[in-house]
């Protein structure tokens, strides 16, 4: 059996989105020295509640700009507690993490108990077709041959993603903004002593990966998944992280390190298809993240020393 | 700042947290409280909220319930090792999170062990117990050679082990393991003599292992405080430079900490299956390792102060159980509880300004105290 | 009356939130058009005073007049628009961005309405450097220029912010004669431009050079205003340290004995490729004390940390006591009885919210003297540190106090206390008593003499002239990577003999450098 098809291709960048959303959420993150390990909790809640509005306001559109929103908004909370409160950014994820999970199922109870005298454990029977994020075929692209089958067909939310990483690069390096964030990261008392408001700088950063976030999340329970359950980002915020430090925290970089991952799982289903147990399967992406990040360490540490030792010959 | 006033403000933090959880929780639970009338509403939500903060000591009656009490206390088992887990990883300054995978890995070999080594008598199960907890320190020792050896972070890839952990053992279960007879995944039963004694038999599953976790809170405060080796873990936790340039090894303590974690976070799991369980039938992570980051939290990363958090967080969740099948309110509420609380004691800069004050008096005071003594030596 | 004044301070008190009381009470008035100093020793609370005044702290009690204007400084932002800059001794730059990058951040000027108009960022740089006299390389990364230009950077900085008054917190601190010399015909040309500077230093020459008035600073309170024509340096420094100075330590001409540490043609290259230690041979030998002086980035850094097992030569050898130690870690270091009083005590000497005594015993935690089998012996090791913070001064309520609660001389007693305490046949002390309090820095010398004449090897790395020469029998002078000069007796030696060879000015035969090897 062939495994390599367009079929495999195509899936890889379905199963690579809402990674690569995360993974730019964790890039200007680091660049702005915002460590953000809340990412996977952000992704849970705005799941839940896009795939909710996009069910009451019968409107897609209307859920994703919620499941944005609200990935804004926690962000902005982790912001508060960080940066004002002056709480671990590490442990702060890890409070967002712990109401991604238990806590959005709470919510999902009791918001579906008020407003449909039901309590529902998820929102799979929600979220209908017609509420799905479209795909769309790209005109001329879907015609050649190959390659149109593998790129053309996804939803707009995977064309949004690339774009971003462009529009990553733009913001980082070229615009005023992009400048604040990295000295902000850089050396924080350098940005504040000309007036840049470390603060402000750090909130926008955050906010921004929140808003990321919240795409993937929209993208995990409006696209992908068709409904929002329990622990369904499964890992993905986690995994971001591991990208954005194997992409050297570039853009670029960590997209190409989100792609592998979208890859590893990508084979991993095709496996499973051939009738091996799925426990064995769903794993792989957990263990290529490891791997990955000893690969490059390794390939980091050796980088060092050979730098070292050439220059040693002068 | 002087001690009065630290330990003041200690406690005054610690109510703070704990009361802005419970109006956190109020909110959540008037919002889901059914009624016609605002005013129902809020009397539903007061009886609820009475409910899951007396009914894990009280009866219907108001009379104490030992029951509630030792189910209470049951509960504290496993978050007071992963607690204690968590602390001494988090001591040495290493975020593993990996206490949360450790615990079910620690039930698992247990289980395992419980149900097919024919060794007799109560020995069983101490060898089932270290069993486990062995193989977790095994495993944890992935997560802290890379991060002392490469500088990879422990935090990802604890996280990542936690799922490799929880498919693994399903994956186990589902092809070797399973009693198919059964309609559900379970394993067969644990050998009889595998099984820890309760301390009281009214079915709250309290068991011996209680008293076990107890001698380990002991053992590990010793060990932090008293021995050569947790002083290198606090040191290190403190300042990881100033304990290489001392001489002492940095890796190896870092390792050091997260396999110890991970010896203390399978013991629990052994410990709770062994003394709550007579199969094994977890089929996803069980979340004490989530708890345990909280009660380290709360603890302040001393291990004498882990049976307290752990059982203030095991009234919770046992509250937040009770309120549910009562009032209609879902139990995952301990979660935001659990988040708020959490995050409010971590917050360093919570109630800065009323320190702030403290520390300007005690200051003052100081000064005043020696101009008064400056005087007195002048004459 | 209010027409005189740039800047009155009145009545600042500011306490931190770890209950340090910095200032008290505190007034500053500085003409426009001056040069005001503002001295004190190091924890004097200069620093504070003039965060304060560029927004990044705020006082407890007091206010601030600018122009004779009351103003709240609620942040830098609020300061720079009222015409205040400040340079600060560890720059405000960031590495990774080019000089005309940081010249612009946080006034960045945009094309096409969102994008950073680079080209225009470049001509502004150019503009300010020309008009100012203060040159720079606009399109240079910060990390690639030398210090020198950081620091024109950083004057640039405040005054195409529209700085009138500027602050400079220790401008000459990291500088060669020869750029400070520069610097303060630049400084001097601002004045005459209109513009007040704040100027902070603790070295008097500089400040009796440049400077129209000066304020004051000891232990947080001010000693008063003076006209900087009017008053002596013996004032000054009676002012400032409350005595006069005396420094002298006794000492006997030192009877060198057996060689304890042999460097031998060590080479040393950086991670970036620079050369930073280039064929540097040395031996310092029982009973004597050798000192390296140097400013400081020649190569003194990269040496200790070789000795001391941080990084290892690309050439060369190092023996203690006849066996290498190249590619030992500190343990093993240790373990040949070789002690560092570490340059950065903060990140190496200590843990600061560990206890004194955990901190005293970090080096010994597993000896057999302070362990009972597996546990610690605790009466030992109370016993062990109550008798070393005795010995060593060092003021504190107990052993159980946290360290970093400790003033800075006490933490570095502590930090000595440990290396001095454990045996040691060679120490090396680098910048053993930067930054501390002349009663401190006076024990802390003593002991080292003291430590040398009962037979031990004492290796000095000092960026602090008066230090180097009053404590080495004899000394070398690094410069640029190499040793530039050998003194075998410090005697006769002049300050500028020493700035020449600390230059670059002048240099040795490498016969005469040889001689510190004493083959």
């Amino acid at each position: 059996m062939n495994i390599f098809t367009t079929d495999f291709f195509f899936s890889i960048i379905r199963i690579a989105t809402p990674i690569l959303l995360a993974t730019l959420a964790a890039v200007v993150g680091e660049k702005g020295g915002v460590s953000n390990i809340g990412l996977e909790g952000i992704m849970m809640m705005s799941a839940l509640f896009g795939s909710l509005t996009a069910y009451w306001t019968k409107s897609w559109f209307i859920g994703l700009l919620i499941a944005m929103l609200v990935g804004l908004l926690e962000a902005l909370l982790m912001g508060f507690f960080a940066f004002k409160l002056k709480t671990d950014i590490i442990l702060v994820g890890t409070a967002v993490n712990m109401i991604g999970s238990g806590g959005t199922i709470f919510l999902v109870k009791v918001i579906t108990n008020a407003t449909m005298d039901q309590s529902m454990t998820s929102t799979t029977s929600l979220i209908t077709k017609a509420l799905q994020i479209p795909s769309v075929n790209i005109p001329l692209i879907k015609d050649i041959p190959v390659l149109g089958k593998i790129i053309s067909g996804h939803s707009i939310l995977t064309y949004l993603a690339f774009l971003l990483v462009w529009l990553t690069i733009v913001l980082l390096y070229k615009t005023p903004l992009g400048l604040n964030i990295r000295s902000v990261g850089e050396n924080p008392n350098a940005a504040s002593s000309v007036g840049v408001s470390v603060a402000k700088v750090r909130y926008i950063t955050i906010g921004i990966g929140g808003i990321l976030a919240g795409l993937g999340g929209a993208y995990m329970s409006m696209y992908y998944a068709m409904g929002w359950s329990l622990d369904m980002v499964a890992g993905r915020g986690f995994i971001a992280l591991a990208a954005q430090s194997m992409g050297g925290g570039e853009p670029v970089g960590s997209m190409l390190a989100a792609l592998v991952f979208g890859f590893a799982q990508a084979l991993g289903i095709k496996v499973s298809a051939t009738g091996v147990d799925s426990n064995l399967v769903a794993p792989i992406p957990y263990i290529v993240t490891i791997i990955s990040l000893v690969i490059f360490a390794i390939n980091q540490r050796r980088k060092d020393q050979k730098r070292h030792a050439a220059s040693a010959l002068n | 700042m002087n001690k009065k006033n630290n330990t003041k403000f200690t406690i005054i933090r610690a109510i703070a947290a704990m009361a802005i959880a419970l109006l956190v929780a109020f909110l959540l639970v008037f919002l889901s409280s059914e009624g016609a009338t605002l005013g129902e509403r809020f009397n539903a939500s007061i009886a609820a909220m009475r409910e899951m903060l007396i009914s894990p000591l009280f009866k219907k009656s108001g009379k104490f319930s030992t029951k509630n009490f030792s189910d209470v206390l049951a509960g504290t088992i496993p978050i007071m090792f992963t607690g204690l887990a968590t602390c001494i990883m988090f001591a040495a300054n290493q975020f593993n999170l990996g206490a949360e995978g450790g615990i079910m890995l620690g039930a698992f070999v247990t289980a395992v062990v419980a149900i097919y080594v024919p060794i007799p008598g109560p020995l069983l199960m101490i060898v089932a117990v270290l069993c486990g907890a062995l193989a977790v320190a095994v495993i944890m020792l992935i997560p802290a050679v890379l991060k002392a050896k490469l500088g990879v972070s422990e935090m990802v890839n604890s996280l990542m082990l936690n799922y490799v952990i929880m498919y693994f053992l399903n994956f186990l279960m589902n092809s070797y393991l399973a009693d198919t007879s059964k309609g559900i995944t379970q394993t067969y039963p644990f050998r009889e003599n595998a099984q820890i004694p309760q301390m009281i038999e009214n079915g709250s599953r309290l068991s011996w292992g209680f008293v076990v976790g107890i001698i380990m809170v002991i053992l590990c405060w010793f060990f932090m405080y008293r021995t050569r080796w947790g002083y290198g873990i606090r040191m290190t936790g403190i300042n990881q430079p100033f304990v290489m340039y001392s001489g002492m090894n940095v890796a190896l303590i870092v390792i050091l900490a997260q396999v110890l974690g991970g010896f203390l976070a399978g013991m629990g799991g052994g410990i709770e299956m062994l003394g709550r369980y007579n199969v094994y039938n977890w089929s996803a992570l069980p979340g004490y390792g989530w708890t345990g980051i909280t009660v380290a939290i709360l603890a302040g990363n001393n291990p004498i102060y882990v049976p307290f958090a752990a059982f203030f967080m095991s009234y919770l969740t046992r509250g937040c159980t009770l309120m549910s099948t009562n009032a209609n309110v879902p139990s995952q509420l301990i979660s935001i509880i659990q988040a708020v609380i959490f995050i409010f004691f971590a917050a360093q800069q919570f109630l800065a300004g009323y320190r702030q004050k403290l520390v300007v008096k005690s200051a003052q005071e100081e000064l005043a105290a020696k101009a008064a003594a400056g005087e007195r030596s002048d004459r | 009356m209010s027409g005189e004044y740039a800047i009155q301070m009145k009545g600042i008190t500011k306490v931190y939130p770890n209950g340090t009381v910095a200032n008290q009470n505190v007034n500053l008035d500085v003409k426009k058009g001056e040069i005001h100093a503002l001295m004190g020793e190091n924890g004097a609370g200069k620093s504070t005073l003039m965060k304060m005044l560029f927004g990044l702290e705020q006082p407890t009690e007091g206010q601030i007049l600018v122009n004779g204007e009351q103003v709240h400084l609620s942040s830098p932002t609020v300061a720079i628009s009222k015409g205040i800059g400040m340079v600060h001794q560890h720059f405000m730059l960031v590495p990774s961005l080019t000089v005309a990058e940081n010249m612009v951040l946080g006034m960045v000027p945009t094309k096409s309405g969102a994008l950073i108009d680079f080209k225009k960022a470049v001509e502004i740089t150019e503009e300010y450097s020309k008009k100012f006299n203060l040159e720079v390389d606009a399109n240079a990364k910060v990390m690639d220029i030398p210090v020198g230009m950081k620091q024109k950077v950083e004057i640039l900085k405040a005054l195409v912010r529209g700085a009138k008054i500027l602050i400079l917190d220790e401008p000459t601190a990291v500088l060669t004669s020869q750029e400070t010399t520069e610097l303060f015909k630049e400084l001097k040309n601002l004045k005459t431009q209109g513009y007040t500077l704040i100027f902070i230093s603790h070295k008097l020459n500089e400040i009796m050079e440049i400077t129209d008035r000066m304020t004051i600073l000891r232990g947080g309170r001010s000693m008063g205003i003076y006209e900087t024509k009017d008053v002596t340096p013996q004032e000054i420094s009676r002012l400032m340290v409350g005595r006069d100075v005396v420094l002298k330590v006794e000492k006997d001409k030192a009877q060198p004995g057996a060689e304890v540490l042999k460097v031998r043609d060590v080479e040393y290259v950086n991670e970036w490729g620079k050369k930073m230690l280039d064929k540097v041979s040395l031996s310092v030998r029982r009973g004597e004390i050798l000192g390296i002086a140097g400013v400081e980035g020649n190569g003194q850094k990269e040496l200790v940390d070789m000795l001391f097992g941080f990084n290892r030569p690309n050439r060369g050898t190092i023996e203690v006591n006849g066996s290498n130690i190249i590619g030992l870690g500190q343990r093993e270091i240790r373990e040949k009885h070789i002690s560092l009083v570490p340059e950065d005590r903060m990140l190496y000497g200590i843990a600061g919210t560990a206890s004194i005594e955990e901190n005293l015993i970090s080096d010994r935690a597993g000896s057999k003297k302070l362990n009972n089998g597996i546990l610690f012996n605790m009466g030992a090791i109370h016993k062990e540190s109550e008798q070393l913070v005795k010995d060593y001064t060092v003021l504190c309520k107990n052993a159980q106090q946290a360290v970093g609660s400790l003033s800075g001389g006490n933490i570095q007693k502590v930090v000595v206390a440990r290396e001095f305490s454990n045996d040691p046949v060679l120490i090396i002390a680098d910048q053993p008593t930067r930054g501390i309090d002349v009663g401190a820095t006076e024990f802390i010398r003593k002991k080292l003499v003291e430590l040398s004449r009962s037979g031990i090897a004492v290796l000095l790395v000092s960026a602090d002239l008066n230090e180097v020469m009053e404590l080495s029998d004899s000394l070398i002078i690094m410069c640029g990577g190499r040793i530039a000069a050998y003194f075998e007796d410090t005697e006769d030696l002049s300050d500028e003999l020493m700035g020449e060879y600390m230059l670059g000015i002048r240099q040795q035969s490498p016969e005469e450098i040889r001689r510190v090897c004493h083959e």
